[in-house]
């Protein structure tokens, strides 16, 4: 299993689709904390204001919204196979097909310990940087930190999702475009509607607003419920992937 | 495919031969697990494909030559020796043995055809295996590259003593190299032998022509020894006999002859009716050639 997760890695950085991603993932977070602390103390955001308890909390949960680039990490990295019919050495190498998907799911969820790891301290410094320069810098208090590792820990269980939901749709694009789609369209509707929004905290957005400090909302779980629902819902795309679609003939 | 079975043996080359949509590329698919048969197996030296413990040091196949674009093609072999757990050195052998070295660093996608064919043998060939499976490995191959390749895969089953088994839809691109062949149409087999018996004819033994004054009377030994004779003017036409027997019995019969040979169609012809029409898949026998004259 070590070997078949060191050769994932291989596949992963011997192209640049994780800089990219990366990248993309610190840019965006830079982007959602300056333009919050930005509006912090706006009356009309209703935001709080720089130096709150409540501000920091919430700042440093922004990290968190990069959870669509670690779907997708986990999405192209299982997908990939099919895309660029790599497919057939991979499992010439393993027939045991199981094998590969787990190798996956492994690979990826420790891959993005490290990408999550970066992703929050680029947060941390920058709302350190913004914030300080508007009054009051956050200190990494114990709750502090535990937002920001929770965020980091929600980055980890989306790339864990978008490896089970490639397994589960063996379509890049479809996965993708399906992905973003039940993400922001489907979730926030489903949250919105009074009829539905009871059900809400039971679906990986509410799981993920469980486990990261946001706004009030609808009633939730507990952090640790909810990122144990969103691993669940993780697992379970893999292993329906992997009974449905994975074993299915390679043509 | 339907009740197709056949052996392949070590030492040689074997050419899986039929047009295209015979299902050559189904039946190495199954036998390499990629696909499930509804029924039937396939095995290597008696486990299935699946069940090896380390299936790229029994079997190597090219069935693919599609690659991650933007990997290298050294890049791509390594994912494979790390998977397998092979040293990532064999990565750099394989690529002097196919050929690629300078290639090598090369993004996959940027490779001709041919290039990408010598880059599946390669990952074919990361396991040092005894089998190699190729799936068209002829195509997208220049004059060069064939030529290459018929050496290549010679060397390795004739002096290497590995077995090579070879898919084609055209048996003139690998008639050089094969020294046995199997033969589907239409998703059955419909023959199984050597070049030689392939090349004697369809069953076989040869067709023999003999041409005479007095063929007539030849051609009724003939049928009284229980021969297959057509006769035509001149010209006997006699199956499944060959020039040797043909001969002593004229000979004996004290019979004038003015030509006998044996009657060699040539092998794309023989080809052609094997896989051309499907009644003729049940094996053109000599009683159905006369009945159609």
């Amino acid at each position: 299993m070590i070997r078949l997760v060191r050769a994932e890695w291989t596949k992963l950085f011997t192209t640049k689709v994780w800089l990219g991603l990366l990248l993309g993932a610190c840019v965006m977070v830079i982007g959602f904390s300056v333009l919050f602390t930005s509006f912090a103390g706006n009356a009309e955001s209703g935001i709080p204001a720089v130096g709150t308890p409540l501000y920091e909390k919430l700042a440093l949960a922004t990290g968190a919204n990069a959870n669509i680039l670690f779907l997708i990490l986990g999405i192209i990295g299982m997908t990939q196979e099919y895309r660029h019919r790599t497919a057939t050495p991979t499992f010439l190498t393993t027939p045991r097909r199981g094998q590969v998907v787990v190798a996956k799911l492994l690979a990826y969820a420790l891959v993005s310990v490290v990408f999550a790891l970066i992703v929050v301290a680029v947060n941390y410094v920058t709302v350190v940087i913004h914030a300080g320069a508007r009054g009051a810098a956050p200190s990494l208090n114990g709750d502090n930190l535990e937002v920001l590792l929770s965020s980091a820990l929600a980055l980890v269980i989306y790339a864990v999702i978008g490896v089970g939901l490639g397994a589960l749709l063996k379509n890049q694009v479809g996965a993708i475009v399906g992905g973003l789609v039940y993400l922001f369209v489907v979730e926030p509707v489903i949250r919105s509607i009074p009829a539905t929004s009871g059900a809400y905290k039971w679906m990986p957005g509410g799981g993920l607003e469980a486990l990261t400090a946001t706004f009030e909302g609808p009633e939730l779980l507990g952090a640790w419920q909810g990122a144990l629902l969103l691993l669940g819902y993780g697992l379970l795309a893999a292993l329906l992937g992997t009974l449905l679609a994975v074993r299915r003939d390679v043509v | 495919m339907s009740d197709l079975g056949f052996t392949v043996e070590p030492g040689s080359v074997t050419g899986f031969l039929g047009p295209n949509g015979a299902g050559k590329t189904t039946t190495l698919r199954m036998l390499l697990g990629l696909m499930q048969p509804d029924a039937g197996t396939a095995t290597f030296n008696g486990a299935p494909y699946t069940s090896l413990p380390e299936p790229l040091r029994t079997v190597g196949a090219v069935l693919e030559t599609a690659f991650h674009p933007a990997r290298s093609g050294r890049n791509h072999l390594r994912v494979y020796c790390r998977a397998a757990g092979f040293p990532l050195s064999r990565a750099d052998e394989v690529l002097v043995q196919v050929g690629l070295a300078d290639a090598g660093d090369r993004r996959a996608g940027g490779y001709s055809l041919g290039m990408r064919q010598r880059l599946a043998l390669a990952t074919a060939l990361l396991g040092n295996p005894g089998v190699l499976v190729l799936d068209e490995p002829a195509n997208g191959l220049d004059p060069e590259g064939i030529q290459w390749l018929r050496g290549f895969l010679r060397h390795m089953a004739h002096d290497q003593g590995r077995t090579v088994l070879v898919s084609s839809h055209l048996l003139s691109e690998v008639e050089q190299t094969v020294d046995r062949v199997v033969i589907v149409g239409a998703g059955r087999l419909v023959r199984e032998g050597s070049m030689e018996q392939l090349r004697s004819g369809a069953d076989g033994a040869g067709t023999v022509l003999v041409r005479g004054p007095d063929v007539a009377r030849f051609a009724e030994v003939l049928r009284a020894d229980g021969a297959q004779v057509v006769q035509e003017d001149g010209t006997l036409t006699v199956h499944g006999s060959t020039p040797a027997d043909v001969g002593r019995r004229a000979f004996a019969t004290g019979v004038e002859l003015h030509e006998l040979r044996s009657r060699t169609s040539g092998l794309e012809e023989i080809y052609f009716q094997l896989t051309s029409g499907s009644e003729q898949f049940a094996a053109p026998s000599p009683t159905v050639q006369e009945a159609t004259r």
